[in-house]
C-alpha cells in the first residue's frame, strides 16, 4: 500500500485550483507520486485515481502512455540518454557502451546497488551540446565517455 | 435539407450526419472495424476510407459529415487500395488461426479479409506474440487477435461506465488490459463482448465448444433475471441453448445486457434441475408420476379446504413466473380453492411502495419509461442500488450523470460511488428523518403547484426538521446537507429512483411520505426498482390478498361482482392474508396448505430459522420450482418447473412494459398454467384454456389495464402503459394517511450499536442466480463490509474472517472495508450460504405490512 | 538584423523581470492594453505571422476564428512541448527569455479574451520549468498577471502544464487531450480546438516562438513587422543548427535565409571541414535534402518546392561519413516509438517499415526489400489520422529516394 502523506495531498489539492476539472490533475499527481515513491506502482495509481476520482485502469491506460512514467521501481538516479539523430552523429550510441561497461548499465535497467537506472530518450533538446543527457533533472551536454564518468561520480 | 451524392446517386438527407450513415442509410455499405452505433466516433481503423471530390486525401466515413453537394465515392481503386492495405496491415500482427478460434464465421475481420484481402501477406518480421489470459472466471482475452479498434474500452467507459479496460503503453506497444492485466474484477456486463469484432475478448462458458455455425435456430426473447427485461437473442442448437447474445440497437436495452443476462442463464442446463414430480413417502421425497403428483394435490387441498376451511389453504407466486401463470394460479386460489390468500414477492417492497403513490398520485404514477432517466436533469436514488439490482437502468443513471446531471443517492450504491455527487449512507431512522429534513428544507425554496390540494395540505402539515438536527442526528456535514438541498431543488425533471431498502423499515411508510412530498415538489418521475422479471405483472394479475387483476381493491363490490360475472365464479368478500401473514399464520398453526409456486420463501424472507420452522409447520406443502430448494426439501409434493426458455408467456417490467418470453428449448415438465388448468378441474372449476393465448385474451378482457393489448402489439415490445391511452383509475384516496410523527421518532430513535443492511449484490440477486455456475464463479465468498473506522477499532484487515452475531443467529464472513460506510452500519449481501437472511429478524410494518429490517443489531466477533 | 527573439540573452539574467523591463519589456504590453482587442487581431494579421509550430497556419486568422465563437470561457495555451528531434529554439526563450513568452502570451489573450492559460511544457525540460514557474511568480507580483492587470481590469491567469514524454502531445488536439489528463491521442477534426478545444470551449494553441514574435509585432506594428524576411512569410525566426556543423546552436535570423548561408555562414561550416552529405531543413520529420538544394531558401513557401517541408526549422547537417540508411532507421524508430497507436496504418505500418530497414542494416536484406518499403510506406500515406504517421512515410520515402544506392549496398554486401 503507497502511504499517503499529508503533503503529497495538500500539494495535489492546490494543483486542483489551477483547473477547472480535476481531470487535467492526473498528469501533475502522477508526477508528485512518481516523486515521491520513485515509480509509479499500481497501488500508487489506484491512489492517484483515487483522490482524483478517476476509475484506476483510466489511470494505468493514461500513465503507460507517457514515455516519463516508470512503472517499475528506478534507481536513486535516473539517466536519460538521447540517442535521437544529432545525438547520434556526436557518438551518443558509444556512450551506452561506455555506460555498459562501467556500471553495467542497459537501457531500462537499474544498477544492483540502486543507484542508477537508465532509459534511451528520443531528444531531449540538447542537440546543440549533442551528444547529451538529463540525470534527473540536471543536463549534461558535449559528452565524451570520460566526461560521463566523471559527471556520474557526482552522484552518489 | 442536404443533398449528396455517393457513387453517382444522389441522397437528400434532413440533418449533418456523418457519410457512413448517409451511405447506410441509402444501403450502400462502407465497411468499418471500429464504429458503433451506440458509441463516439473514433476514425482509428481506417478501414471506412472514401474518395470526396476535391480533397486530396481519403476521409474517413465514420467521422466525416457531409455538406451540401459532396460528391463521395465508396467503390473506385482507389479506395479498394486502400482497404486493402489497412487489412494488410491489420493482419501482420493478427495470428491467423482462424481454425480454432471461437469467433470464426462472425468475425468482421475474416470476412472483411475475404472480401477485400490480400491473398497472401507479404510481412516476414515477425508476429507479435502474447500468450492468451485464462485469469479470468468468464473472459477470456487473446491480444494476439486484437485490432485495437478500442471498441471495448469505449464501451465500459462511456457506455457501461465501468471503466474496467483500459488501453495501456501507445503505438504499436498499445494492449488491452483490465486493471490488474488478469482479471477484470470488473461488472461482467459482457458488453465488451458483444462489440469486439474478432477473437480478442471472448466468453469463457463456451471455448472451443462454439462455432457459430452450428447454431441451428436463434429466438428473441426477455431476460429472466430482473424488473428491466432486457431483449435479447438464444442461440440454440439441437435442444440446447448455446448462448444468449444483445441484439445490437434492438429493445429497450439497445443491445446491452449485464451479468446476469449474458453470463447467468446457465442455470437452464444446471444438472440439479429435479425433471420429474416428488412425493414425500414415509418422509422422504420420492419420484412419482405427473398424474399421481397432481391428483394426489388435488385431493389434499379438498380434503384440508373441507376439514379446516378455504382459508386455511394459501399460496404464494415467484416474480419469474409469467403472468400467464400468475393469473391462473390465483383464479384457482380464488375460484376453485375459495380464498384470497395468495400472494407474492411483490408484497415485501415494491407492491407496498407502489401502491403508496398510487394512492396519492393516481394508477400508473411509476410507470415510466426507463430511457427518461437519462434525459433528466437530476436524479435521486434511495433505497437500493440502481447499477446492481436493475443494471441496465443503472446505466441510465450514469448516462445522465455523464450528461452533467447530478446524482444524489441516499444509502448505499456501489454502482454508483463515481457517479454520485452527494451521498448519504445512513442506519434505517436516521435515513427517514433525513429525507424528512430535505423535505421541510425544499418545501422552503419550492412554491406548491395546486395539482393536489389534498396531498398538498398533507405537505404543509409536515412536521419542520431543521437541517440542523438532520446533520446533528446522521453525523453529515450541514453544507453537504444545504448543498443537497440546492441540488435537489435546482433540478427541473428529477428522476427519482426507489428501491426496496426504504420500504423494508418500521419507518418505511413514512419515508415512503416524505418521498412522495419529494416527487411532488420537485415534480420528478418516479421508477421503483424491481429485482425480479414479474413483479409488477404479479401485481397486475391480481396475486394479491385484496386486489383483484389490475389492481382494483376487492372490497369494492362493483369491482368484485363484474370480475366474478365475466369469469363465472364466486369471489370471497374479505381480503387474505399477505405473504408475510401467511408465513405467521402457518408458524401459529392456522395455515394447513401452502402452495408455493416458483419461490424459494427460506431464501427469499428474513430469519431463516422461523421460516422453516413455519413450513415445517405447514400440514401440506407444495413447491412448484427447478430446483430442490430448501424450501422444496420441506414440501410434500415438489413439482418441477419449467425454466424461462422453455415457455411461452408474457413478463411486465417495471415501467409495466408487456414483452413475450419465448419456448426456445424443450424442457422436462409441464407448464404452471396446464398443472393448475388440471387441478382445478378435479376441484370442480374447469378453465377451458388451450395455449397461454387463451389464457391472455381472458386478462385482456378482465383488466382494463391491459385493454386491447394484443400477442402482436407484445411482440414488438413497445406494449407500454398506457396501452390505448384508455382512462386510468384516477380515484386518489389520500384521505387516511396520517402524518408521520417524525420529531418523536427523532426523540425515540435508537442510535445504539451497529446496524446490519442489506447491501443489494449485483451476482447475488437471489434468485436464479445462485444456480449459474457463472456468475457463482465471480465472487463466491461471503462478506460483511463494515467502514474504515469500525475496521480499524477491530484491528481488521481485508479479507480476515470475523463472526457476525445477532439476535436470529451468527455466520461467518469475510471483511471487506469500505471508508463510505458510516460507523454504526454493516453490510452484508443476500448470498446463498452466509447471506444477510440467515442472521435477521423481521417485524411487520403496520402500514405497508412489509417486513421491516431495521434493528437488527450485530456484533463482530474476532 | 537586430535581434527580437533572443534579444538581451546574453546577460547571464536574462529570465529576471527586471533584467527584461530594463531592456524595454513589457511595454507591448501597456501599449495593447490601449487598443481594442479587435485591433490587435488586426495588427498580428496584417503582420503576415505565421505559426512557427510547424504547420505555418496564419496566426491573425486562427485568432479570428475563435473570437468569432460566442462561448466562454475561451482559453490559450501555449505549445512547448517541442519534441521534434533537432528543434531547441523553444526552449532558448523559455530558459532564456520567458518573460518574451508571458508579454506574448497576455497580449494574445487580452486580443482573444481568454481568462486562463497553460504552458503545455515538455516534461523533458526540467530547467525551463523552474525559470518559468519563477517567472510567472514574477509577473503575477508585479501584476503583469492576475484579475486586474495593471489596473485595466483584464484578467489573465497562467500555469504550466508539464508533459511526460509523448512526441504525439506536440499536435494539438493531442495536446488538449493530454492536458485534460487523457491519453495523448489526437482528436477527430472539425471541430477544430478554435471552436472546441481544452473542455470543449473554444481555445487558442500557438507555440512558443509564435506567441514570442506577439510584443514585436505590437512594438513595431504590424506593417513594419511584414517587411523583415521573406514577403511571403515575413518575420525573425530562430534556426536550431546541430549534427556536423562547426558552431551548432540556435540562432534568429530572417525568415529566407538559404541554408547555406546557416550552415556555412553563421555556422561556420561542417566540423573537421568535411564535405556536406545531407541535411535536414526542420527536424526529423521533414524530408532530408542532398547538398545541391541548400539554396534554397529556408521558408514556408520554398522549401516545399524541393521536396521538403520548414517544420520547426531544425537544421541537421552530415558529412559525407554518415550512413544514411542508419540515419533512416533511427528516424523510423523514433516514429515506432512515438506513434500513438490509434490508426492502423500507423502503428503498424510504421513497426513493419522499421523492421525491414533494420534486418537491412543488420545484414539481412533481400532483393525486393526496397520496392516493398517503398510500397509499404506509400500505404501509410494519405490514410492516417493525423500528420505523425504520413511524415513517418514520407520522411523514409525521402531517404529512399536520395539514398536508394546506401541502401541498396547493405543489401548487396551482407
Ligand atoms: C506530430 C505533430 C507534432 C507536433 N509537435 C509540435 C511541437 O512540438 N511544438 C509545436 O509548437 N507544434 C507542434 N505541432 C504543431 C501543432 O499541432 C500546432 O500546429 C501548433 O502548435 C500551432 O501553433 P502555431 O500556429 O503557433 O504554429 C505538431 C504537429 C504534429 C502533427
Ligand atoms: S498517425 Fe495515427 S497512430 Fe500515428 S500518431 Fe497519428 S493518430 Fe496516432
Ligand atoms: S470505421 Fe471509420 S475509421 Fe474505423
Amino acid at each position: 500500500m503507497v502511504v499517503l502523506n499529508q503533503k503529497v495531498l495538500e500539494e495535489i489539492n492546490r494543483i486542483k485550483s489551477k483547473y477547472h476539472d480535476s481531470r487535467s490533475c492526473l498528469l501533475p499527481a502522477l508526477y508528485i507520486f512518481q516523486r515521491e515513491y520513485g515509480w509509479l506502482s499500481p497501488e500508487a495509481l489506484e491512489a492517484v485515481g483515487e483522490i482524483l476520482n478517476i476509475p484506476k485502469a483510466t489511470v494505468k491506460g493514461v500513465s503507460t502512455f507517457y514515455a516519463m512514467f516508470s512503472h517499475k521501481p528506478t534507481g536513486r538516479h535516473l539517466i536519460q540518454l538521447c540517442t535521437n539523430v544529432a545525438c547520434m552523429l556526436m557518438g551518443g550510441e558509444r556512450l551506452l557502451d561506455v555506460l555498459r561497461e562501467q556500471y553495467g548499465l542497459e537501457p531500462n535497467i537499474t544498477t544492483p546497488d540502486n543507484r542508477f537506472s537508465l532509459v534511451i530518450m528520443e531528444c531531449i533538446g540538447a542537440c546543440d551540446t549533442a551528444p547529451a543527457m538529463l540525470v534527473d533533472t540536471d543536463f549534461h551536454g558535449n559528452l565524451t565517455g570520460e566526461k560521463v564518468i566523471d559527471i556520474l561520480e557526482k552522484y552518489k | 435539407m442536404i443533398t449528396i451524392t455517393i457513387n453517382e446517386k444522389k441522397i437528400t438527407l434532413e440533418k449533418p450526419v456523418t457519410i457512413l450513415e448517409a451511405a447506410r442509410s441509402a444501403g450502400i455499405h462502407i465497411p468499418t472495424l471500429c464504429h458503433e452505433d451506440i458509441l463516439e466516433p473514433y476514425g482509428g481503423c481506417r478501414l471506412c476510407l472514401v474518395e470526396v471530390e476535391k480533397v486530396p486525401r481519403l476521409l474517413s466515413a465514420c467521422t466525416q459529415y457531409i455538406t451540401e453537394g459532396m460528391v463521395v465515392r465508396t467503390e473506385t481503386e482507389r479506395v479498394i487500395e486502400a482497404r486493402r492495405a489497412i487489412l494488410e496491415f491489420l493482419l501482420i500482427n493478427h495470428p491467423l488461426d482462424c481454425s480454432f478460434c471461437d469467433k470464426a464465421g462472425e468475425c468482421d475481420l475474416q470476412d472483411l479479409a475475404m472480401k477485400y484481402g490480400p491473398a497472401t501477406g507479404r510481412f516476414a518480421e515477425g508476429k507479435r506474440k502474447h500468450p492468451e489470459s485464462y485469469d479470468d472466471p468468464l473472459i477470456v482475452r487473446n491480444m494476439e487477435r486484437c485490432v485495437l479498434c478500442s471498441k471495448c474500452v469505449r464501451m465500459c467507459e462511456d457506455v457501461q461506465g465501468a471503466s474496467a479496460l483500459c488501453i495501456t503503453n501507445r503505438g504499436s506497444k498499445s494492449y488491452v488490459e483490465p486493471f490488474s492485466g488478469g482479471r477484470y474484477n470488473c461488472e461482467y456486463c459482457g458488453n465488451c463482448l458483444t462489440v469486439c469484432p474478432v477473437g480478442a475478448i471472448m466468453s469463457g462458458l463456451h471455448r472451443h465448444d462454439y462455432r457459430s455455425w452450428l447454431i441451428e435456430r436463434e429466438v428473441e426473447t426477455v431476460c429472466s433475471y430482473c424488473g428491466v427485461g432486457c431483449s435479447l437473442l438464444l442461440q440454440i442448437r439441437g435442444n440446447s441453448l448455446i448462448r444468449t447474445v444483445p441484439k445490437i440497437g434492438r429493445g429497450l436495452n439497445r443491445g446491452l445486457l449485464c451479468s446476469k443476462g449474458r453470463f447467468g442463464y446457465d442455470y437452464i442446463s444446471n444438472s440439479e434441475r429435479l425433471d420429474t414430480p416428488l412425493i414425500r413417502r414415509n418422509g422422504e421425497l420420492q419420484p412419482a408420476a405427473w398424474s399421481e403428483a397432481i391428483t394426489h394435490i388435488a385431493r389434499r387441498l379438498k380434503e384440508i379446504k373441507e376439514n379446516h376451511g378455504s382459508d386455511a389453504i394459501a399460496g404464494i407466486v415467484s416474480g419469474r413466473c409469467t403472468n400467464e401463470d400468475a393469473y391462473v394460479f390465483q383464479k384457482f386460489f380464488r375460484g376453485a380453492i375459495g380464498t384470497n390468500n395468495i400472494d407474492s414477492v411483490a408484497s415485501l417492497a415494491y407492491g407496498p411502495a407502489q401502491r403508496f403513490f398510487e394512492r396519492i398520485f393516481g394508477q400508473g404514477v411509476t410507470a415510466n419509461d426507463i430511457h427518461g432517466i437519462s434525459n433528466s436533469d437530476g436524479i435521486f436514488v434511495i433505497g437500493g442500488d440502481p447499477t446492481g439490482i436493475n443494471p441496465v437502468l443503472g446505466l441510465q443513471v450514469r448516462s445522465a450523470c455523464k450528461k452533467g446531471a447530478p446524482v444524489v443517492v441516499m444509502g448505499y450504491a456501489e454502482g454508483l460511488k463515481r457517479f454520485s455527487k452527494h451521498a448519504f449512507i445512513t442506519n434505517s431512522t436516521t435515513e427517514t428523518v433525513l429525507l424528512a429534513s430535505l423535505v421541510s428544507e425544499i418545501k422552503k425554496k419550492k412554491s406548491l403547484p395546486g395539482e393536489r390540494p389534498v396531498f398538498e395540505e398533507i405537505i404543509s402539515g409536515l412536521q419542520p426538521v431543521p437541517l440542523k438536527d438532520a446533520s446533528e442526528m446522521s453525523g453529515f456535514g450541514l453544507n453537504d446537507l444545504v448543498d443537497t438541498v440546492d441540488t435537489l431543488s435546482n433540478m427541473i425533471n428529477p428522476s427519482i429512483i426507489v428501491g426496496r431498502d426504504i420500504v423494508q423499515t418500521s419507518t418505511g411508510h413514512m419515508s415512503l411520505l416524505f418521498l412522495a412530498a419529494l416527487a411532488y415538489l420537485l415534480n420528478g418521475r418516479i421508477y421503483l426498482l424491481s429485482e425480479l422479471p414479474n413483479e409488477q405483472g404479479l401485481l397486475d394479475m391480481g396475486c394479491q390478498p385484496d386486489m383483484l387483476p389490475s389492481g382494483r381493491p376487492l372490497t369494492i363490490e362493483t369491482f368484485r361482482t363484474r370480475c366474478e360475472e365475466t369469469l363465472g365464479i364466486a369471489i370471497p368478500s374479505t381480503p387474505g392474508l399477505n405473504y408475510v401473514e401467511m408465513i405467521e399464520a402457518a408458524h401459529a398453526g392456522r395455515i394447513k396448505a401452502l402452495y408455493v409456486m416458483g419461490e424459494d420463501t427460506v431464501q427469499g424472507l428474513p430469519d431463516r430459522n422461523y421460516v422453516s420452522d413455519a413450513l415445517r409447520n405447514v400440514e401440506f406443502l407444495v413447491v412448484q420450482d427447478m430446483f430442490l430448494t430448501e424450501t422444496a426439501q420441506y414440501a410434500d409434493v415438489v413439482l418441477p418447473s419449467l425454466s424461462w426458455a422453455e415457455k411461452e408467456g408474457s413478463y411486465t417490467n417495471l415501467e409495466r412494459r408487456v414483452q413475450l418470453t419465448k419456448k426456445a428449448v424443450e424442457g422436462e415438465g409441464i407448464e404452471e398454467w396446464k398443472i393448475i388448468s388440471e387441478m382445478s378441474k378435479i376441484l370442480g372449476l374447469d378453465m377451458g384454456y388451450r395455449s397461454v393465448t387463451d389464457i391472455f385474451t381472458e386478462i385482456v378482457r378482465i383488466s382494463h389495464i391491459y385493454r386491447e393489448i394484443t400477442y402482436n402489439d407484445i411482440t414488438s415490445g413497445r406494449c407500454m402503459w398506457p396501452y390505448k391511452g384508455g382512462p386510468l383509475r384516477h380515484d386518489v384516496h389520500i384521505e387516511g394517511i396520517e402524518l408521520p410523527d417524525i420529531v418523536s421518532v427523532m426523540k425515540n430513535a435508537d442510535e445504539s450499536g451497529v446496524q446490519v443492511r442489506r447491501e443489494a449484490h449485483l451476482f447475488h440477486s437471489q434468485n436464479a442466480s445462485r444456480y449459474s455456475p457463472a456468475l457463482q464463479s465471480i465472487s463466491p465468498e461471503p462478506y460483511v463490509k463494515m467502514s474504515e473506522t469500525l475496521a480499524g477499532r477491530l484491528s481488521l484487515r481485508d479479507g480476515e474472517h470475523v463472526k457476525v452475531v445477532t439476535e436470529a443467529g451468527s455466520i461467518t464472513l469475510s471483511v471487506h472495508r469500505d471508508p463510505c460506510l458510516p460507523e454504526n452500519v454493516v453490510l452484508i449481501p443476500p448470498f446463498e450460504k452466509g447471506g444477510i437472511f440467515e442472521i435477521t429478524k423481521w417485524k411487520v410494518n403496520p402500514v405497508t405490512k412489509a417486513p421491516a429490517l431495521d434493528g437488527n443489531r450485530v456484533i463482530i466477533e474476532t | 538584423m537586430e535581434r527580437v527573439l533572443l534579444r538581451n540573452t546574453e546577460s547571464p539574467h536574462s529570465a529576471d523581470i527586471h533584467e527584461y523591463i530594463k531592456g524595454g519589456g513589457y511595454i507591448s504590453l501597456h501599449k495593447a492594453f490601449e487598443m481594442k482587442p479587435f485591433d490587435v487581431i488586426d495588427e498580428v494579421r496584417r503582420s503576415g505571422l505565421r505559426g512557427r509550430g510547424g504547420a505555418g497556419f496564419p496566426t491573425g486568422m486562427k485568432w479570428s476564428f475563435a473570437v468569432a465563437d460566442p462561448q466562454t470561457p475561451k482559453y490559450l495555451i501555449c505549445n512547448a512541448d517541442e519534441g521534434e528531434p533537432g528543434t531547441f529554439k523553444d526552449r532558448g526563450i523559455l530558459e532564456k527569455n520567458p518573460h518574451l513568452l508571458i508579454e506574448g502570451m497576455v497580449i494574445s489573450a487580452y486580443a482573444i479574451e481568454a481568462a486562463w492559460g497553460y504552458i503545455y511544457l515538455r516534461g523533458e525540460y526540467p530547467r525551463a520549468k523552474d525559470v518559468l514557474l519563477s517567472a510567472i511568480k514574477q509577473a503575477y507580483e508585479k501584476n503583469y498577471l492576475g484579475d486586474n492587470i495593471l489596473g485595466k481590469g483584464v484578467g489573465f491567469h497562467l500555469h504550466v502544464h508539464c508533459g511526460a514524454g509523448a512526441y504525439i502531445c506536440g499536435e494539438e488536439t493531442a495536446l488538449i487531450e493530454s492536458l485534460e489528463g487523457k491519453r495523448g491521442q489526437p482528436r477527430i477534426k472539425p471541430p477544430f480546438p478554435v471552436n472546441e478545444g481544452f473542455s470543449l470551449k473554444p481555445t487558442i494553441i500557438n507555440n512558443v516562438e509564435t506567441l514570442a514574435n506577439i510584443p514585436c509585432i505590437i512594438e513595431i506594428g504590424g506593417d513594419a513587422y511584414s517587411k523583415i524576411g521573406s514577403p511571403e512569410c515575413p518575420g525573425p525566426k530562430l534556426y536550431s543548427v546541430s549534427g556536423h556543423v562547426k558552431r551548432p546552436g540556435v540562432y534568429e535570423l530572417p525568415m529566407g535565409v538559404t541554408l547555406r548561408e546557416i550552415i556555412y555562414t553563421h555556422c561556420g561550416g561542417i566540423l573537421g571541414d568535411k564535405k556536406l552529405k545531407a541535411v535536414i531543413p526542420g527536424g526529423i520529420s521533414t524530408p532530408v535534402l542532398t547538398p545541391d538544394k541548400i539554396d534554397c531558401p529556408m521558408d514556408f513557401r520554398n522549401l516545399p518546392r524541393v521536396g521538403s517541408l520548414l517544420g520547426s526549422g531544425a537544421v541537421i547537417a552530415f558529412d559525407e561519413t554518415v550512413d544514411m540508411v542508419n540515419v533512416c532507421l533511427r528516424i523510423t524508430k523514433f516514429f515506432e516509438h512515438e506513434s500513438c497507436g490509434k490508426c492502423t496504418p500507423c502503428r503498424e505500418g510504421v513497426g513493419w517499415m522499421r523492421a525491414i530497414i533494420e534486418r537491412i542494416c543488420g545484414g539481412a536484406g533481400r532483393n525486393g526489400d526496397l520496392d516493398h518499403l517503398m510500397e509499404v510506406s506509400s500505404n501509410i500515406l494519405g490514410k492516417t489520422f493525423c500528420p505523425l504517421g504520413d511524415s513517418a512515410a514520407t520522411v523514409v520515402q525521402s531517404y529512399l529516394g536520395n539514398f536508394r544506392h546506401e541502401f541498396e549496398e547493405k543489401i548487396k554486401n551482407r
